[in-house]
């Protein structure tokens, strides 16, 4: 990363350029390396638990269907593309069937893609062969602890290796009582402004006091945490840390994964399960008691699946707090996910759109001077509102995205 | 409770119930959120499913299902002017139409089409679905126990939606 000539997307001293935000280039050397070679959370286990259950997501701008084949429970994840004229087959966003017919011309494939019928097939000759003509399928996909990715890259290092040093954050959230499941569905969120951008406001404490005062306002006014207190911890706590794993995944905790061991209360009520913001690079975060799934459509338009995540453990009361819980601040009509959306998506676009200024950067160097590595493992940590983990991501981004640009 | 096996009470009653929800419906145009919240009983809800109309909130997510106390939090914040996907707030105007009463017990479940034009920003949103109003008479009072907002859209993906629907 030594680029600090006029065209560097991130200089040394940790500027990004604008056009990181904004150029359709940018977005499609993203496409070529970031969403064609990282392994990419496409299902919780729960949202497929018997055998025929599917549901459809993207990789990148790939469409795909990830399915628990009925005979043998195990999981597909196919390209949502018909092998005769390119029509989707699935047109819903989840279900059961024991085969996707094409409404097109009526080809019809199993659970596992496998093609199993074409009407009047006698017209392709005696060299037509079926078992070749099935759903293509993404070449890998591998779970772990229940979280399901796929990779479009076929000689990708394997799940585990990829997740690294973040993998006992996914143990602690694979850990609540009963296990976790996704059985809640998602709010649906979507913003004309970079994807980036949400997974940079994932673990971003600094805001958190001036984008959000006025929640704070309202736990104030309920008694459980106030603006002066959490400004508090994030200037002076010093188990309030943030961590850059390694491989573009990051965190911020609020005390150590062990201190939180066992209690139902982490954060600020029992409706909030983790004590920690946590990405796994590039797509996925998790926040109080939430799965989030960033999805790219363009340089500046993008989706966000917010999943309110149900310990099985938990009784109806339970799961009716987090619930209650996850609607007051996050969806389309919470308090936090509509002022971040305004202040952090929609207003950064509209700043971003100045590139006459006369450096076109934004600043991500908050803390750099204080990182610390553990020598032995070679995870950094940082202060509470230092943006090391944002450094995280774009340290992984650059790698795979520079390579994109040369090619 | 008026009469109802007669056709004028019958009337009587959609014209009251009318008047109801165009008072709420200009109400919240104004932003006199305060004045509104007072139509609801205490034990109140606002709620927006999501996914379908008839999503489960005990156990699926919703866009809003607020009793009363987490509404005047709701209230207040968009008062607060710290607010800022309310900062400038939106204009809204809506329309309601094809209103139905049917009287169950000591409630009346109304029903009711709805398309609510937001600006803001420099955009015109357009919104629209089913209200469903579950209200309940207390003494000469309407109150309302349920107002349910079945948009029709509501398996897709949202924007900012910090405005009272």
């Amino acid at each position: 990363m030594s680029i600090t000539t006029g065209n560097a997307l991130i200089t040394e001293d940790w500027r990004i350029a604008g056009r990181v935000y904004r150029d359709p280039q940018v977005f499609e050397a993203e496409m070529r390396t970031i969403f064609a070679r990282c392994w990419i959370f496409v299902a919780h286990e729960s949202e497929i638990a018997d055998g025929g259950d599917y549901k459809v997501g993207l990789i990148g701008r790939q469409p795909v269907i990830v399915s628990r084949n009925a005979d043998d429970g195990a999981i597909h994840v196919l390209f949502n593309r018909c092998r005769h004229r390119g029509s989707a087959v699935c047109q819903r966003e989840y279900g059961n069937a024991n085969h996707f017919r094409c409404a097109y011309h009526g080809w019809t494939y199993g659970s596992d893609g496998r093609l199993i019928g074409v009407p009047f097939p006698d017209a392709y000759g005696d060299g037509f062969d079926k078992s070749s003509m099935g759903l293509a399928h993404v070449p890998r996909v591998e779970s772990y602890r229940g979280f399901i990715f796929a990779c479009l890259d076929p000689d990708a290092v394997p799940l585990e290796d990829y997740l690294g040093n973040a993998t006992r954050f996914l143990d602690f959230i694979a850990d609540l009582p009963g296990g976790i499941e996704l059985s809640a569905h998602a709010s649906k969120l979507e913003y004309q402004a970079n994807w980036k951008l949400q997974l940079e406001n994932t673990i971003d404490c600094y805001h958190f006091s001036f984008t959000h005062k006025s929640w704070l306002d309202i736990l104030n006014q309920r008694g459980t945490s106030s603006p002066a207190t959490w400004r508090e911890n994030v200037a002076q706590n010093e188990t309030w840390r943030t961590i850059d794993f390694g491989g573009g995944h990051s965190a911020h905790e609020y005390g150590s994964l062990e201190s939180h061991k066992g209690k139902t209360v982490t954060n600020f009520s029992s409706g909030e399960l983790l004590p920690f913001n946590f990405v796994v690079f590039p797509t996925l975060g998790f926040v109080g008691a939430q799965l989030r799934v960033v999805m790219p459509l363009s340089a500046t338009r993008t989706r966000v699946l917010l999943y309110p995540m149900m310990p099985k453990g938990y009784d109806a009361a339970q799961r009716a707090e987090v619930l209650r819980n996850h609607e007051a601040f996050y969806g389309p009509s919470g308090a936090g996910s509509t002022d971040d959306i305004e202040v952090g998506f929609d207003r950064v676009a509209q700043g971003l759109a100045a590139d006459a200024v006369p450096e076109d950067w934004i600043l991500m160097s908050r803390g750099v001077e204080r990182e610390v590595v553990d020598a032995a493992t070679g995870v950094r940590y940082g202060r509470s509102a230092d943006e090391l983990p944002q450094r995280a991501f774009y340290r992984r981004w650059l790698e795979l995205v520079e390579e994109g640009l040369d090619a | 409770m008026p009469e109802l096996s007669v056709s004028g009470g019958r009337l009587e009653l959609l014209a009251e119930v009318e008047a109801f929800l165009y008072k709420e419906a200009q109400l919240l145009d104004a932003r006199e959120f305060d004045a509104w919240l007072t139509l609801f009983a205490e034990d109140g809800v606002y709620w927006v499913p999501s996914g379908s109309d008839d999503s489960d909130p005990q156990r699926e997510v919703s866009v809003a299902y607020d009793s009363l106390s987490r509404l005047r939090e709701r209230v207040w914040r968009l008062q607060s002017g710290v607010a800022h996907a309310q900062e400038p707030p939106s204009r809204t105007a809506r329309i309601l139409s094809n209103v139905t009463v049917e009287p169950d017990g000591d409630r009346l479940l109304v029903g009711s089409v709805f398309v609510l034009h937001e600006f803001r920003r420099g955009r015109l949103h357009i919104h629209a679905g089913r209200y469903r109003h579950e209200l309940r008479r207390t003494g000469d009072a309407l109150a309302i126990a349920m107002k349910k907002v079945e948009l029709v859209n509501n398996d897709g993906y949202l924007g900012n939606l910090s405005i009272v629907l």
